[in-house]
């Protein structure tokens, strides 16, 4: 299987700290892959390595088989790397449809994706006037989700979807995340086990900087004892 | 209802302050002073509103806290009076400038070019410095020669003060044509460009990373070709364009003045960002240094070229009286026929450019401002990127574009403020230090990072000012006393400091300001 993101022994820094400290990761292309690990262990700071928002020092980025290392966030994701960020980032000042109009890569694209956007998540229609942080956590989320499909983006990065989240919009969340892996590859940082298992395809666990196992999430399940030795979770 | 109450209380809450303030005012001192008092409260304040909504866009978007907008605010000034009182120096001075100018349009092209290149680590160090040295060594032996028909700073009746007073008269000093001399003509043209390219190269092999490839567009040397055609056009058609603006009526001159002083400014703002603050996003306190150094440089510039001395700017031909005239007018249609610089109203002089006009720019601008961020592209991501410019990049917009144009806009402002004001104040080398100081009182006043705050802000220091200003004159009787109060002159930046002061305690993000 091709990959359509490889990431290769990289060392990033965030200012002074040096953060990552030889992460590789493999993503093969329209899969789900989680990144696993326990909370400070570097999932995060691997998203943003991705797009250059954190210094990658040393390693090799590749994406669609591009170096990117080095170069501007702006341009890594404009070659189709959409981000939903930890905190979904939803912009105050602007309404709920500036907040999807500003993703625009070319001229139109918010117009073209709406029918589909607004398939997806039907209530965001509702609230297309007022300021994107007065929507619900939930809505939130799926606002930002939304952002990162206006432009036309072969990658998703997305940063703890369920994080303070109720089940029922967990369970929505989760659905739609599998119904656009159909057509997207999706990276997914997710600190609860259970819906990174029942999502993702491929995991990498992350511990203390570097990148210490990988594979098929259906192996890691049965593997009771790698389970709690790295996340420590049942 | 309720909650829309309690969500603007704190507007809800001045707006009131301000009109129990304007009552006792009013009564105080009558309603015709207290007109007069308030146009010119509004007048300072459209002023204040120009510096203060530059800078507040700047620290914004790019958290640059730029202290120079001050000095461009003087700088808009003088370049603007430049266009006006010496259109002629203005027309000689385009082709250098455009020819200096034309080497930075070209930055992709370099990015591009050294990315072609493979070059050893050594000279990669090396190359930039000697490109910068050899272009400021062409500036040096060229610039001198370049003949430049510039007023003589040493000789009274043609220093800038005495082209300023002719003006104001009505004449025209004799304008001295530029003749090239020392220099073969071409020989200094191509120079000038060549010096540019060199030193512009130098500047972006800093910045260019050898392992990014960008495709290289025809659009890419549109911005390069213009600023060349314009210079030429400039050096061929020096003597028609000089005999036109000088033939043309002032009220035209002035509104061309008004442009250069914009375009000028932006020019220098997007020079400015992308060549001096651009390497030190990383570094806050280096930017500050760097914005204090430049206006103190500013300041030196300016007093070279135009001398210590302050002198005016001649309002335009709109708002002066055609001989005969009966002024000042009493009414809005006479006036309209008679141009007189004052008008009546309550049998108290209104001065029609000052305490008018003045404003009514203000007020344009301030719309016009305000469209452009809520109604357009630039004025989302502008919006976007005030509060998260990390997302805005992960979003795939070029950000560092969008930091160029808002810092082009913000030093536009200031500049297109320093020749609005200019024949209200006349112009001298300090003219930007007090206005600063205002304008950065304003920003406190109303918030930060918010272009509504800055607005009324502004608006609260001008009033302030003008009524403390005319009290000083009138006094205030304290109720149940015969004792009268005169704020004295030194009372004037005071107030606006306590009101400050006073806002800052109550709303430490400032009226309008968000809270974090």
């Amino acid at each position: 299987m091709n990959s359509i993101l490889e990431v290769q022994g990289i060392h990033s820094y965030i200012k002074q700290y040096h953060i990552l400290q030889g992460v590789d990761v493999n993503v093969p292309a329209g899969t789900i892959t989680a990144l696993l690990g326990r909370n400070g262990a570097g999932k995060t700071t691997t998203l943003k390595s991705i797009l250059g928002l954190a210094s990658v020092r040393s390693g090799k980025i590749i994406f669609e088989g591009k170096e990117v290392q080095g170069m501007a966030p702006f341009d890594i994701a404009a070659m189709g790397i959409g981000y939903v960020p930890e905190h979904r980032a939803i912009f105050r000042d602007l309404s709920v449809e500036e907040n999807l109009k500003i993703a625009e890569r070319k001229k139109g694209d918010y117009t073209r994706k709406r029918d589909f956007i607004f398939d997806l998540f039907p209530d965001l229609q509702k609230f297309l006037g007022i300021p994107g942080t007065s929507l619900s956590g939930g809505q939130q989320q799926m606002l930002a989700i939304a952002r990162a499909l206006i432009a036309d983006n072969h990658l998703l990065l997305i940063d703890e979807p369920s994080e303070g989240l109720a089940p029922v919009i967990i369970e929505h969340m989760m659905a739609v995340i599998r119904q656009l892996s159909q057509t997207i590859t999706v990276v997914l940082v997710e600190q609860n086990f259970l819906v990174a298992s029942l999502l993702a395809e491929f995991y990498v666990i992350i511990e203390e900087g570097r990148s210490v196992k990988s594979g098929r999430m259906q192996d890691l399940v049965m593997d009771k004892e790698a389970i709690h030795r790295y996340l420590g979770a049942a | 209802m309720k909650s829309y109450f309690r969500k603007h209380s704190i507007l809800l809450i001045t707006f009131a302050i301000i009109l129990v303030f304007f009552a006792f005012a009013e009564r105080g001192m009558g309603t015709k002073d207290f007109l007069i008092t308030t146009l010119r409260g509004l007048s300072v304040g459209s002023v204040t509103f120009l510096v203060a909504a530059g800078f507040s866009l700047i620290f914004g978007l790019l958290d640059v806290l730029n202290l120079a907008q001050g000095t461009l605010y003087m700088i808009g000034a003088y370049i603007g009076w430049t266009v006006y009182v010496r259109p002629d120096t203005f027309v000689d001075l385009l082709t250098p400038l455009a020819l200096i100018f034309c080497g930075f349009t070209l930055a992709e092209f370099w990015k591009w070019l050294f990315a072609k290149i493979t070059l050893s680590e050594r000279v990669r160090r090396f190359l930039p410095w000697a490109l910068i040295a050899v272009g400021i060594a062409f500036f040096a032996v060229i610039l001198p020669k370049y003949p430049l028909a510039i007023w003589n700073l040493d000789n009274y009746a043609q220093s800038p003060v005495s082209y300023a007073f002719a003006a104001d008269q009505g004449t025209r000093l004799p304008v001295v044509p530029a003749v090239f001399e020392k220099i073969a003509p071409g020989l200094a043209l191509t120079g000038l460009a060549l010096a540019s390219l060199l030193f512009a190269a130098g500047m972006a092999l800093f910045g260019a990373n050898p392992s990014t490839q960008k495709r290289l567009k025809l659009k890419d040397f549109i911005p390069f070709a213009a600023v060349l055609v314009l210079g030429l056009a400039a050096f061929f058609l020096n003597n028609t364009a000089t005999e036109f603006l000088l033939a043309l009526d002032t009220t035209w001159l002035f509104v061309i003045a008004l442009a250069v002083a914009v375009i000028g400014g932006a020019g220098l703002g997007a020079l400015i960002e992308s060549v001096l603050i651009r390497p030190l996003y990383s570094r806050p306190i280096y930017q500050l240094m760097l914005t204090i150094g430049l206006s103190y440089v500013g300041i030196k510039l300016v007093q070279t070229i135009w001398g210590r001395n302050e002198f005016t700017m001649p309002t335009p031909s709109l708002f002066r009286p055609a001989p005969g005239a009966t002024c000042p007018s009493t009414s809005l249609s006479a006036w309209f026929q008679d141009h007189c610089s004052t008008i009546l109203v309550l049998d108290g002089r209104v001065r029609m450019y000052d305490e008018v006009f003045i404003p009514l720019v203000g007020i344009t601008v301030l719309v016009a401002v305000w469209i452009l961020l809520k109604r357009t592209r630039l004025g989302m991501i502008i919006r976007a990127g005030v509060q998260d410019r990390q997302m805005v990049e992960a979003l795939g917009i070029n950000v560092r574009r969008v930091f160029t144009l808002v810092f082009a806009l913000g030093v536009g402002l200031a500049t297109f403020g320093g020749t609005l004001a200019a024949p209200s104040t006349g112009l001298s080398n300090a003219m930007g230090e007090s206005l600063l100081l205002s304008a950065l009182i304003a920003l406190a006043i109303g918030g930060l990072t918010s272009y509504p705050g800055a607005a009324l802000g502004a608006l609260l220091v001008g009033l302030i000012q003008q009524f403390v200003i005319k009290y000083g004159q009138i006094g205030i009787p304290i109720p149940f006393t015969d004792i009268v109060f005169k704020p004295s002159p030194p009372l004037v930046p005071a107030s606006t400091v306590l009101l400050m002061v006073i806002v800052l305690l109550i709303l430490p993000g400032g009226l309008l300001g968000k809270k974090e």
